[in-house]
């Protein structure tokens, strides 16, 4: 979570950025990275991940006047609108959602600390991310790999702060009794 | 049973490559096309607005002095019941 002056900061920078397009860039080159790696982890496709960042810095950009401040930081803004050009995009194509994630990140997920983590083991789990829906996939995309709190994570995907920690509480709690692992919660 | 496809990824993109994607310029060339396009467009539906209201206005007032016309000019249907009075006069 970004301290509260850091967030002060951003929403000056939107502020000036209204009048001047050119001082978004700052924002631009600061959260590329992340927005660009939270739509490759939803799509496994650099060229079209590369087009949707654009189009989410671009939709930013055009939608400057009527961003309001709701106590998040700007970074969760974006997330919503890469979210929300993810979702267009499986919408617009009719075709299955595509979540390519970090075998790190799901090593991360769960604390195995020195314990050694085959194949099977990752094999088995992603088989079981596979029946999950959309929406519990989402929230542990942005807990687990994102990093988010849960007020951000309600923010972005706009539902509830207790609905965003419900989801993420049954899909882990689902992984618990399926693996018998003791998994972070952070709630 | 999910819709979804879950795919492995053994390594993270590096920033090296997300960086061959990074062009702020480019963003802001399309940003200022869209913005132009938005205020011609914006100009445009005005000029549109505009152009009905005058001939909507042309209309009504092309109606209207017409419509003086006939009540001020007599009317044949006028003249006959005229020239039927004057006969029942003269006749009677």
């Amino acid at each position: 979570m970004l301290p509260e002056e850091e967030v002060r900061r951003e929403y000056q920078i939107l502020e000036h950025a209204r009048k001047d397009p050119q001082a978004f860039g700052e924002l631009y080159e600061k959260y590329f990275e992340r927005i660009f790696n939270f739509i490759f982890r939803q799509t496994d496709d650099e060229e079209l991940t590369a087009d949707l960042t654009s189009q989410t810095f671009l939709n930013a950009l055009n939608h400057l006047s009527t961003f309001e401040y709701r106590g998040v930081p700007v970074s969760a803004w974006l997330y919503r609108i890469a979210a929300n050009e993810v979702k267009k995009f499986y919408r617009r194509k009719k075709r299955n959602r595509i979540f390519s994630l970090e075998e790190v990140k799901i090593k991360e997920l769960v604390e195995q600390g020195t314990e050694h983590w085959s194949e099977e083991q990752l094999h088995r789990m992603l088989s079981y991310l596979k029946e999950l829906p959309t929406d519990m996939l989402e929230v542990l995309e942005l807990r687990f790999f994102e990093d988010k709190d849960f007020k951000e994570i309600a923010y972005i995907l706009g539902i509830t702060e207790s609905g965003a920690k419900m989801r993420t509480y049954r899909a882990l709690d689902r992984l618990r009794k399926k693996f018998n692992l003791k998994i972070k919660y952070n709630g | 049973m999910g819709k979804n496809e879950i795919r492995l990824r053994r390594e993270r993109m590096s920033t090296g490559r997300i960086t061959r994607h990074r062009n702020y310029s480019e963003i802001m060339r399309i940003h200022d096309r869209e913005v132009r396009l938005k205020r011609v467009l914006r100009v445009f539906t005005y000029f549109m607005v505009i152009l009905f209201i005058i001939i909507v206005l042309l209309i009504i007032w092309r109606w209207e002095k017409h419509w003086q016309q006939k009540q001020t000019t007599p009317s044949t249907s006028m003249f006959i019941n005229a020239r039927q009075i004057i006969h029942t006069d003269f006749r009677g």
